[in-house]
């Protein structure tokens, strides 16, 4: 018998279709430059955000010690919702060349593929998170409350974007249509972004607009995060409970919705 | 190797798409080694069959068996004996061909080091060594089909499903293709495949199963169908097309009126039925001999499967329009 045909009928392994399918999306991400620009966007958004709106903010009104504390949870956030973008497009990616079909038809089990997308999403997220902080070194931030304080700063960062790439994944599964989906979600990254108290403080914005800005999901992973990291002064409220459920509380709602949607959306192509 | 009898086992499945019927009560069974065409038009129920087969549709009615496992309740074992190709090539784009056969290997349950060398067996035997570093993105239509089947064999299938495999490809990848087919056969593997093509069906199949919105419409070998529309005919084909009226003329009895009329001003040549057929042959030749009428060419020719085909799905269709008809009278 030719070479064409071998008799080999190995017994697929859970854990390392996973580590090959995570390493799928992975892999390329370092020669096409995917990597070198998820920097260059974390380095454009400090640079976009920090030098023109620096001299703007006046520390009496950011009741902190620099704009550059003040700003970077807002750049690390930025940061995860560009892995999540990448993620949808990954996803849409995959539905159009008909992959995920063929991942179907071998013995896999069914959601290896998204779990495996998800996990190429955190470390898309940890490289987001690293040049965030890096850069915001850089122009002055510092962890203030210790490690376990910027553990957990981090730690929320990586929560943040594990619910992002779930949402991320399931529209880009969806809409099968990779670029679109990439735009359609700058649009909230942006809204999002620039209507919170990540970048200037509450009484700034139109009081008609306070309360949405105030209790947006955003915000109040900002209000959080900058507890987590604290400041060389003492005007960052404490890491209580009252400043980190909210945030938790949203991330918890999205989720809430998301997996439902999710499952609908994957059990359909069935 | 698991002990089964029948590549594949079909019993009465039916599928349902809101209100059209995709499927309705087909039934057929693959041997192991043989090779069975379904062969039917576009939206025929053909690509719908195979899904359900490779566990990517469930079936609203009837049961499936592929390599002895069910496939509504017993996906798993299906999916790790079946090999499926589908009209679209599904690969990583963004990955090698290299990469995209270590994937697969991988996925299927090789370890990294045999992944690799039986990556390299198949780069070999698919001749796609001279590309195997570059991205699947830049490979050409016959290239991506090839390293798309390559990924299919990393392990060995039990049953194949090749969904119209040769559509849009270039002739020689083609031939490499219909040789594969044959290797599946020797090695004793059931193979399904789909086709729009009579000569890929008449070429690789054993059995030939044609059908026409979601329906069996006929079921046999080649010959067999062939049969079906009629016998053998012999084609007379003059050397002056205008010679076509003094052919039949000369035929005189051997040709029937139905024949007669079948020609039009356009024809190139007479059809005559041969029941007989060389001693019908030479009876044509005598009397076209006697007539003086020079030939071009005069043979006889069994029906092609483009004729079966025509007159079964042909018939089908009508049929099926006149029973709407009917329903909507009486409702």
């Amino acid at each position: 018998m030719t070479l064409v045909l071998t008799d080999t009928q190995p017994v697929p392994s859970g854990l390392q279709q996973w580590r090959v399918l995570t390493k799928r999306l992975i892999a390329p991400t370092l020669r096409n430059g995917e990597v070198v620009v998820g920097v260059v966007v974390s380095a454009a958004a400090t640079a976009g955000l920090y030098i023109p709106l620096n001299r703007l903010m006046e520390r009496a009104d950011l009741q902190m010690s620099s704009y550059a504390q003040y700003v970077v949870p807002l750049i690390v956030l930025q940061a995860i919702s560009f892995a999540s973008i990448s993620t949808a497009f990954r996803a849409a990616n995959d539905s159009v060349q008909g992959i995920n079909r063929r991942f179907q038809s071998l013995p896999i089990p069914s959601l290896m593929p998204l779990a495996a997308r998800i996990t190429a999403s955190v470390y898309r997220c940890v490289i987001g998170l690293a040049v965030a902080l890096a850069c915001g070194f850089v122009i002055g931030f510092r962890f203030h409350r210790g490690a376990l304080s910027a553990a957990a700063f981090c730690l929320l960062a990586l929560l943040t974007g594990l619910v992002l790439a779930l949402l991320g994944d399931t529209l880009g599964t969806r809409s099968r249509d990779p670029a679109a989906t990439a735009q359609w979600l700058l649009l909230p990254q942006l809204i999002f972004g620039f209507l919170s108290v990540g970048i200037q403080p509450l009484q700034r914005f139109p009081g008609w607009l306070q309360p949405i800005v105030d209790h947006q999901p955003i915000s109040r992973l900002v209000y959080a995060m900058r507890a987590l990291a604290g400041d060389s002064g003492d005007q960052v409220p404490p890491v209580t409970w009252s400043v980190i459920w909210p945030a938790l509380a949203w991330l918890a709602g999205i989720t809430a919705v998301a997996v439902p949607w999710a499952a609908a959306v994957y059990r359909r192509r069935s | 190797m698991s002990e089964f009898d029948k590549g594949v086992e079909v019993e009465g499945i039916g599928k349902s798409f809101g209100a059209v019927d995709a499927l309705r009560d087909i039934s057929f069974d693959v041997a192991r080694g043989e090779v069975v065409a379904l062969l039917g038009p576009n939206g025929a129920g053909k690509t719908t069959t195979v899904e359900i087969l490779s566990t990517l549709t469930r079936p609203d009615r009837g049961n499936a068996r592929v390599a002895g496992h069910d496939v509504v309740s017993d996906p798993a074992m299906v999916r790790r004996a079946i090999m499926l190709t589908g009209q679209h090539v599904a690969l990583d784009e963004m990955l090698t061909g290299y990469e995209n056969l270590v994937m697969f290997a991988q996925l299927r349950g090789l370890k990294a080091g045999a992944a690799r060398a039986r990556a390299r067996e198949l780069l070999h035997e698919f001749d796609l060594e001279h590309a195997a570093g570059r991205r699947v993105g830049t490979y050409s239509g016959g290239m991506r089909r090839r390293v798309d089947i390559a990924c299919g064999l990393v392990v060995r299938p039990e049953v194949v499903f090749l969904d119209e495999p040769t559509t849009g490809l270039d002739p020689r990848s083609r031939q490499a293709i219909w040789a594969l087919v044959a290797t599946f056969k020797d090695a004793g593997i059931a193979t399904l495949l789909t086709t729009q093509y009579l000569e890929e069906a008449d070429a690789l199949s054993d059995r030939i199963i044609v059908v026409d919105h979601g329906s069996i419409v006929a079921h046999g070998t080649a010959d067999e169908l062939k049969e079906r529309t009629g016998g053998t005919v012999c084609e007379i084909v003059p050397r002056d097309p205008a010679d076509v009226d003094a052919v039949a003329a000369a035929l005189g009895p051997l040709l029937p009126e139905s024949s007669r009329a079948a020609i039009t001003p356009e024809s190139d040549r007479v059809s005559v039925p041969a029941p007989e057929g060389p001693a019908t042959l030479s009876a044509a030749l005598a009397r076209l001999d006697s007539a003086n009428i020079a030939l071009a060419d005069i043979a006889l020719r069994r029906p092609s499967l483009d004729d079966v085909f025509l007159s079964l799905t042909g018939s089908v269709a009508s049929d099926g329009e006149a029973e709407l008809i009917a329903g909507e009278v009486f409702s």
